[in-house]
């Protein structure tokens, strides 16, 4: 991450922030980009934080990209039990409006801000050659995409509020995002003045202004997903995009304490049983979360894993945790219950950490942000 | 299931999958496989992650693949005439490269390469990336100093964009759109004419519409080649001597995908050869469950804590495991082509060793079904990471406590 501007103002803003968790990190803000590489659960967070914002009162819009392939349903709409979301925001739940956002609807609010008249503007967008043209030209389908998000993004009622106080945005696979994020500066070299530039700076002043748009990076608590959201960042750092906290998802449940995993190590030793995979995984995680502790210098949520039941369900219950969580003194984050047995982990009522070992107290840098942990809550 | 017969027949592999499936470890691996047995393979891929990149020795945007270094190559087994070499591709070279090799002119080629909408828009037309790829594949299997070619399909959220690109790739090079954008010399303006242009330069603002004329006047034989090219190379991709393989793992938004992918291939007469069933979690059906009254009598009480809750690990693992066995059973039910089962590698594979594991689960197979049947000899890299139980591992009393 790229250390902060040294103005005043930065840095009252970096300490305000790094009392707040890494959920309220994300929903002092309108904009969230959700992103991380393909099958970290980026999806799912997405619905899920979407479902918590509405629960906080807020109006949220839960947007996805449109794809250029022939996909008959979306994941992130099927949380919703809807095939895909129209290219118009539709109540998909309880103060959530769902959208894609599309390349063609997109250039038609274009041409309509432009022309004053909507008619013009799908008369134009239904001549097949600039359908085709939008497309397949050199970013076109990006711009249009960004102006259909922008139209969203601007939207105000007649009271002056914005129609959608809360943005969530489920954004494509990493290189897409990225192109997605650089955009509005790639084109402003190209084009200095006119309506596109125009559209450009708007999309920035909204999506480059660490005080309104943030990124939540979603990774796995393994080797190779860490590195490729440590990547991530340098990337969106690169963009202009501030990164307001990464959630690592999916930790598995830590049962042992610290002496026992000791002892295990003992008595495996050289042997390949039923329970090592997991095992494993226990480690690799304390592992992972150490190495995201230290590199990341922004808020750590944590998600535990949920074994069964409706996951966007349990997702939204360990996110609501950090966003009850009260500030940690100094960016400390509590330390860790100590655990009980698996055995009765599913009649467990006080929420217990997801990851037991106290690694994560003593790794995640308080120095660097705030750091929310997440008791997970196993489903009965 | 095995990859190994497809080895006599085919020269192309194409590994296609939805994002975070491991599509760049298992190109990586099958290169890493055919190599060992004694194929010159190059394994073109997009954007590997940084670890895996420095366990090959590559790196990204050098001008040409990178043969794995003698010592290195000698470690896992690959030994003459087997060799492998990498390449990561450049989308932005490989579109140079293109454009120089394609343009009438070497003055002509720089003139187009110079244009500022050219240099600043890295994926210049959509499918332009993943048709440099098939771009790039055909010409290394036509240059003959390879005899196998993997490519890693680019990233992106749905597996069918791959296959996708040359008929985007078309619709960008469309005759009729250039005739739209660009004035024809002396020729008439129709209605239509004046109006999309009175819509393209409100859209691009007179300035910018006047580069984007620029631009497509300096590329549009360039297009038009570069379609003719992408229509030969769909054909291409459908002769017998390539193999589509399609990277998967477990849970039923993954399954539901493959499925789509399957289907679509097929649609377009491609030829899919293989599943690659990744970080499956079958294999470990085969370990055994430890008892944890096995040390019971000499061990202090918090082993026996460890191992009780071990034994709750275990419970939770084979529900798991259960579920991937029935998953791999209905994928293979479903599939008339083989599906081969890698198992979860646990640290994620990053170096040589763990490709190399992954290539002798590609290429030696196992006979999930039986178990007993399975092949024990060791791997001529020594490094096969069994899944059973090592040679010297003291017996252990098994009790199935989920029976």
């Amino acid at each position: 991450m790229p250390t902060q501007p040294l103005d005043s103002a930065a840095a009252a803003r970096t300490f305000e922030q790094r009392s707040l968790s890494g959920l309220q990190q994300l929903f002092a803000r309108r904009v969230v980009l959700v992103t991380g590489k393909g099958g970290v659960g980026r999806t799912t967070v997405a619905a899920a934080l979407a479902r918590l914002g509405a629960e906080q009162g807020r109006r949220v819009l839960l947007a996805e990209f449109e794809e250029p392939s022939s996909l008959r349903t979306s994941p992130l709409a099927g949380q919703f039990g809807e095939d895909v979301f129209p290219d118009v925001p539709r109540l998909v739940g309880e103060n959530i409006w769902g959208v894609t956002l599309h390349v063609v609807k997109g250039t038609e609010l274009f041409l309509t801000s432009l022309f004053r008249v909507a008619a013009l503007a799908r008369l134009a967008l239904r001549t097949a050659p600039l359908r085709r043209m939008l497309h397949s030209g050199p970013s076109f389908h990006e711009m249009g995409v960004l102006y259909h998000l922008l139209h969203h993004l601007k939207a105000t009622r007649p009271d002056k509020e914005w129609v959608y106080d809360l943005v969530i945005l489920d954004m494509p696979a990493t290189g897409h995002t990225l192109a997605l994020t650089d955009l509005p500066r790639v084109l402003l070299r190209l084009v200095s003045r006119g309506p596109i530039a125009r559209a450009m700076r708007e999309g920035q002043s909204f999506m480059n202004d660490p005080d309104q748009a943030v990124a939540c990076v979603v990774t796995l608590p393994e080797p190779l997903p860490v590195s490729e959201c440590l990547e991530l960042l340098e990337g969106l750092a690169e963009t202009d995009v501030h990164v307001g906290a990464v959630l690592a998802n999916r930790l598995p449940h830590n049962p042992f304490t610290e002496e026992e995993q000791a002892a295990l190590e003992t008595i495996l030793e050289g042997r390949e049983v039923r329970g090592q995979a997991l095992l494993d995984r226990i480690r690799r995680t304390d592992a992972a979360l150490a190495r995201l502790g230290k590199s990341i210098g922004v808020p750590l949520i944590l998600v535990g894993e949920v074994d069964d039941g409706p996951v966007s369900e349990g997702v939204v219950d360990a996110l609501r945790a950090d966003l009850r969580k009260d500030a940690p003194p100094g960016g400390l984050p509590a330390e860790p219950e100590h655990p009980g047995d698996v055995e009765d982990a599913t009649a467990a009522d006080p929420p217990r950490p997801s990851n037991v070992t106290p690694l994560p107290v003593r790794t995640l840098e308080p120095a660097e942000g705030a750091h929310g942990g997440v008791p997970p809550r196993e489903r009965p | 299931m095995s990859l190994e017969p497809l080895l006599e027949s085919k020269r192309i592999f194409i590994c296609a999958g939805t994002g975070g499936v491991g599509k760049t470890s298992v190109s990586a691996a099958i290169g890493l496989g055919a190599a060992q047995r004694g194929r010159r393979v190059l394994v073109l891929t997009i954007d590997p992650s940084r670890r895996l990149a420095e366990a090959l020795g590559i790196q990204k945007n050098t001008p040409k693949p990178i043969p794995l270094s003698v010592s290195d190559a000698r470690a896992v087994g690959i030994v003459p005439p087997g060799s492998l070499a990498v390449w990561v591709l450049d989308p932005r070279r490989v579109s140079d490269e293109t454009v120089r090799r394609l343009a009438p002119s070497p003055e002509s080629a720089e003139r187009m390469m110079a244009n500022p909408i050219y240099q600043q828009v890295t994926n210049l037309i959509a499918g332009m990336q993943e048709y440099t790829a098939m771009e790039a594949l055909h010409g290394f299997v036509q240059e003959g100093r390879y005899d196998i070619v993997v490519l890693d399909t680019p990233p992106s959220r749905n597996a069918l964009n791959f296959l996708e690109a040359p008929r985007r790739l078309k619709e960008s090079s469309d005759s009729r759109l250039l005739d739209l954008i660009l004035p024809r010399e002396g020729g008439k303006k129709g209605t239509t004419r004046r109006f999309v242009e009175r819509v393209l330069s409100a859209v691009f603002g007179e300035e910018f519409f006047g580069d984007l004329q620029v631009f497509f006047r300096a590329f549009r034989g360039l297009f038009a080649q570069l379609n003719g090219h992408a229509q030969a190379m769909r054909v291409r991709l459908a002769e017998p001597d390539v193999a589509f393989i399609l990277v998967g793992v477990g849970g039923e938004q993954s399954l539901a995908q493959a499925h789509d992918f399957e289907e679509r291939i097929r649609e377009l007469g491609l030829p899919l050869e293989a599943i690659v069933f990744n970080r499956s979690l079958v294999p470990l059906a085969r370990r055994p469950f430890l008892d944890p009254g096995e040390l019971s009598r000499d061990h202090p009480s918090v082993h026996q804590r460890a191992l009780g809750k071990l034994h709750a690990l275990a419970r939770k693992e084979a529900r798991e495991i259960d579920r991937a066995c029935a998953e791999a059973d209905a994928l293979a039910d479903r599939s008339d082509v083989p599906v081969v089962t890698v198992p979860e590698m646990g640290s994620g594979v990053d170096d040589l060793t763990g490709l190399a594991a992954v290539a002798d689960w590609l290429f030696r197979g196992e006979a999930r079904d039986h178990p007993a049947a399975q092949d024990q000899e060791p791997s001529p890299n020594g490094a096969r990471q069994a899944p059973s139980q090592a040679p010297g591992t003291p017996p252990l009393r098994i009790a199935n406590p989920v029976s």
